[in-house]
């Protein structure tokens, strides 16, 4: 610190008021330590001169010294505050004079006044502020002692006047400077092109970007009108017959297109292509600001361009994108006033409206007048909806296309609500009308379907892979009482009430035929009865699983068939069968018997010639028996009233009876019948209903053998069970008589019954006995060489019985 | 022993009532009392005093086991053999009429050839 070597007790000056703030206010005007300026040097040349003084000073005073930032006459630049003439005059309002400091106890020791440069007189005038602050003071200094004149007096504080306007120049210039170069900073490092003009449109400056952008230098830019050296005329002409009508005003195609939406307070960006240097075309968004000067004098104009190439190229890139979509990709800005607009759309709205987006630039309407008539409010209906629930937009509808006629499209598209209350539409639509045809087709068949199932007599059930019923035509809904319900499987038969043709045991839902063929099983003519309408219904099913195309499991359906009828008809057949059987059997039995009484000769001599006649009454009336006794045999079967005595017995003598029962009926036919092998084994059978069966067998073999031949009764073991043989050496069984030997009324040919004689029952009567007694009954042949009737029953070794 | 002479028949149906007395007239040279109801032979049984009575179980009015019954009170089963000739009868009630003391059942349609010695059978197994 440098301290004067002064008497500091009655020197020490007095600090201003607010001096933190005059502090601040002097620094703000960043001039302390600044180099010598002509203009500074002016005003401290004047004041000598005018105040006829040697020194003159612009003294500026901050917190510990006084700095010149101009000075006459004196070689030092500063001194420390303390022994300041200055730091007294910035304490008041005038100019402050000190006419000979070796008179003056403030000064008299100061080391200024005793030593160099040996001051005698001061004057100095502050210098003030704007804002009230005294910065500093311009002042006079001589080595005589003297006063100013008035006139003297007046001319420094005038000069001290002009050295703060000079500050304050100063300081405006500073800013400018900074605020330019931060300008120039901005404009170099925009990533726009910027360039500025003069009102005329004559480019005044360029920035870098611009000149990269465009391949010019600025040196080449500047002083050619804009439009002329980089916009083309075309676009030029084409934009100001756009805006003259727009603006009802004719425009020139020049710079005057760019600024004249500006005078209608309309501050706008357009696209341009803008010629590059090369000749190639530079897409551009452009901006135009006026330049306005503080009396609101246009001064120019900015221009700013941005580079549209990396948007072109993924504008491109996007079209490629939207030529590979099938439809067409759009943008839809829809404003709540109703106006709208597409900012994109894909070429592909050729082939949904037959338009080019071109077209679609700048209203909606086109699209809508393609769009078939009967759909239109139900399409703006649906937009609006959509616009204001902002909920995702999907409708199809129809368009009458110019090239493809009336055709149906499905459109989607996702609504974004922007912040002007505006909505963006990003979506797509596509040309459905294949799609739509097939579907229609599709409902067209399944109506047809539908309509099939239920105009049939038949109920048809369905149900999935996971035993979900599916379906019930409303001859199923009929007939089981009710619809489907999400039952599980398990509750079929009480829910919709399946019973075995019985009409008393329920259906196990194991034996349901439906489950059956959801399990893989093909399900034929199987008998069950439904009491879901209370009377119940006797109904063949046939059941089968369903499977996709590629073999998957899909369910399986039921088809039930109504024999309700059927079986009435039948039991009335039957009963009636039963009745007038039971009918005929007592004046049959008369006839029989009267003619054998009479045959017998108990009344006497049958005369010779009578002989021939009665046998025949009575061969008939016995086979007429035999009929009947079967067809009772047969009802009682049915109605499952044949009582069957069983008990376990050897089998043999089963046999040996049989034929010698039949051994006469045999002989009639001239055939011999022989007891082959017989193991020694015992059945559980009924002996009478054994006899049954083996009769009907020996006699079918003998009535079908050739006189002469043998038929063999023989028995074989296997495997617990024995076969019980009746070989023949007839003409066999036909291929097509196979499959109904065992039918009732069965005969290989109609005349055979004539011919041949028996009922036709015998064989259905004894699949029935056999079964009955736990055996089975079959039968091998070849056309030509004989038949084989066999039964099997359950058997036992005879030792064991019969120890 | 004593010959099976007297045989009380009860059967509704004309023709066959005929043919079954013939056939036991005829061949078996039995003396044959036919009644067409149970009330007719419960009227006559005791002037007839029959060695065997033939009789059908569907009868009109009375059938053949309550006709068994009322005879019962009659006349002494015991010693008076009782066969049924009957198209249709249960095993329950074949067990019935053996406790009633039917000695023997013949099914219709019978051969009436046959008959005379089938009632003779019976006859000597109770007699002989």
């Amino acid at each position: 610190m440098e301290l004067p070597q002064a008497n500091p007790a009655s020197t020490l000056p007095m600090t201003p008021v607010r001096e933190l703030s005059r502090l601040a206010a002097l620094l703000r005007y960043e001039i302390l330590d600044t180099p010598e300026e002509s203009a500074f040097d002016d005003f401290t040349e004047l004041a000598a001169r005018l105040c006829e003084t040697p020194i003159a000073l612009i003294s500026l005073v901050d917190d510990r010294r006084q700095w010149f930032k101009s000075r006459v006459g004196l070689e030092v630049s500063e001194t420390p505050r303390e022994i300041s003439f200055c730091t007294y005059t910035i304490l008041g309002e005038e100019i402050f004079e000190v006419p000979d400091a070796l008179q003056d106890p403030r000064f008299c020791h100061n080391p200024l006044v005793v030593g160099d440069p040996h001051i005698r007189f001061y004057a100095g005038t502050p210098l003030t502020s704007p804002d009230g602050y005294n910065l500093g003071t311009l002042c006079v200094i001589d080595r005589e002692p003297r006063r100013l004149s008035a006139e003297q007096r007046d001319t420094l504080e005038r000069l001290g006047r002009q050295v703060i306007r000079l500050f304050e120049q100063h300081l405006l210039a500073h800013r400018y400077a900074e605020q330019a170069a931060l300008q120039q900073a901005m404009l170099d490092s925009a990533s726009s092109a910027v360039l500025v003009t003069r009102p005329d449109g004559v480019v005044t400056s360029v920035n870098p970007t611009a000149e990269r952008m465009l391949g010019h230098s600025e040196q080449e830019l500047v002083g050619h009108q804009l439009t002329s050296a980089l916009f083309r005329r075309e676009a030029l002409q084409r934009r100001a017959t756009l805006l003259a009508n727009e603006l009802q005003t004719p425009i020139e195609p020049d710079f005057a297109v760019l600024t004249a939406p500006l005078h209608r307070g309309r501050r706008e960006m357009s696209e341009w292509r803008l010629r590059h240097r090369s000749g190639a075309d530079v897409p551009v968004l452009v901006g135009v600001t006026a330049i306005h000067d503080e009396q609101e004098e246009l001064r120019g104009y900015l221009v700013n361009a941005y580079d549209l190439a990396y948007q072109e190229q993924l504008q491109l890139r996007l079209q490629q994108i939207a030529a590979q979509v099938p439809g067409m990709l759009f943008q839809f800005h829809w404003r709540p006033d109703g106006a709208s607009c597409f900012p994109y759309v894909s070429e592909g709205v050729e082939q949904i409206y037959g338009l080019s987006p071109g077209q679609l630039a700048g209203s909606f309407a086109p699209i809508i007048a393609r769009v078939y008539a009967l759909d239109r409010s139900a399409l703006l209906g649906s937009i609006r909806e959509a616009a204001a629930e902002l909920a995702p937009w999907h409708i199809e509808h129809r368009v009458e296309h110019p090239r493809k006629g009336l055709i149906w499209v499905e459109a989607r598209a996702t609504p974004l609500q922007q912040v002007d209350g505006s909505v963006l539409w990003h979506g797509f639509v596509t040309d459905i009308t294949v799609r739509k045809a097939e579907q229609l087709e599709l409902e067209r068949q399944q109506e047809m379907n539908r309509r099939l199932l239920e105009a049939l007599s038949e109920a048809v059930i369905a149900c999935d892979a996971d035993g979900c019923l599916t379906l019930f035509n409303e001859k199923a809904k009929q007939w089981h009482g009710t619809d489907v319900a999400p039952v599980p499987p398990d509750e079929w038969p009480t829910r919709y009430q399946l019973y075995h043709p019985d009409g008393v045991t329920p259906l196990r839902p194991e034996e349901i035929p439906l489950l059956r063929a959801l399990h893989g099983e093909h399900v034929c003519d199987h008998e069950m009865v439904l009491l879901g309408q209370g009377e119940p219904r006797h109904v063949l099913s046939n059941a089968d699983p369903l499977y996709t195309s590629d073999g998957q499991p899909m369910g399986a359906v039921a088809v039930l068939h109504d024999i309700t009828e059927r079986k009435r008809i039948e039991r009335l057949q039957r009963e009636f069968i039963s009745t007038v059987s039971h009918e005929l059997r007592t004046p049959l039995t008369s006839i029989t018997g009267a003619l054998g009484l009479i045959c017998s000769n108990v009344m006497g001599e049958v005369p010779e010639a009578m002989h021939e006649l009665l046998d025949i009454a009575q061969q008939n009336s016995q086979r007429l028996n035999a009929l009947i006794d079967d067809l009772l045999d047969m009802d009682k079967l049915h109605a499952g009233k044949m009582r069957f005595a069983l008990l376990r017995q050897p089998l043999q003598p089963q046999l040996e009876l049989a034929l010698r029962s039949n051994r006469n009926y045999a002989e009639q036919h001239g055939v011999v019948l022989q007891l082959g092998a017989c193991p020694a084994v015992t059945v559980e059978i009924d002996a009478m209903r054994l006899q049954q069966v083996l009769s009907n067998l020996l006699s079918n073999a003998a009535k079908f053998s050739p006189a002469g031949e043998q038929v063999e009764l023989s028995a074989t073991l296997s495997d617990g069970r024995v076969r019980i043989s009746v070989r023949d050496r007839g003409p066999g069984i036909s291929a097509d008589f196979r499959e109904r030997v065992f039918q009732k009324f069965a005969q290989a040919d109609s005349s055979d019954s004539r011919q041949q004689g028996g009922t036709g029952l015998g064989l259905a009567i004894s699949k029935e006995l056999i079964e009955r007694m736990g055996g089975q009954i079959g039968f091998e042949s070849e056309p030509g060489h004989g038949a084989c009737f066999w039964f099997e029953l359950p058997s036992e070794g005879l030792a064991k019985e019969s120890p | 022993m004593k010959q099976l002479k007297r045989i009380l028949h009860v059967e509704d149906v004309p023709s066959i009532q005929v043919v079954t007395r013939i056939a036991l007239e005829k061949i078996g040279g039995f003396e044959v009392l036919s009644c067409p109801s149970g009330q007719a032979a419960l009227e006559q049984v005791q002037a007839f005093a029959p060695d065997l009575i033939l009789l059908d179980v569907m009868l009109p009015q009375m059938d053949g086991i309550e006709l068994v019954r009322q005879l019962g009170q009659l006349i002494d089963l015991q010693q008076i053999p009782v066969v049924f000739l009957t198209g249709h009868l249960q095993p329950e009630r074949l067990h019935e009429l053996r406790q009633l003391g039917v000695r023997q059942v013949l099914s219709k349609p019978f051969d009436p050839l046959q008959l005379a010695a089938q009632l003779q059978q019976v006859w000597e197994a109770e007699h002989g």
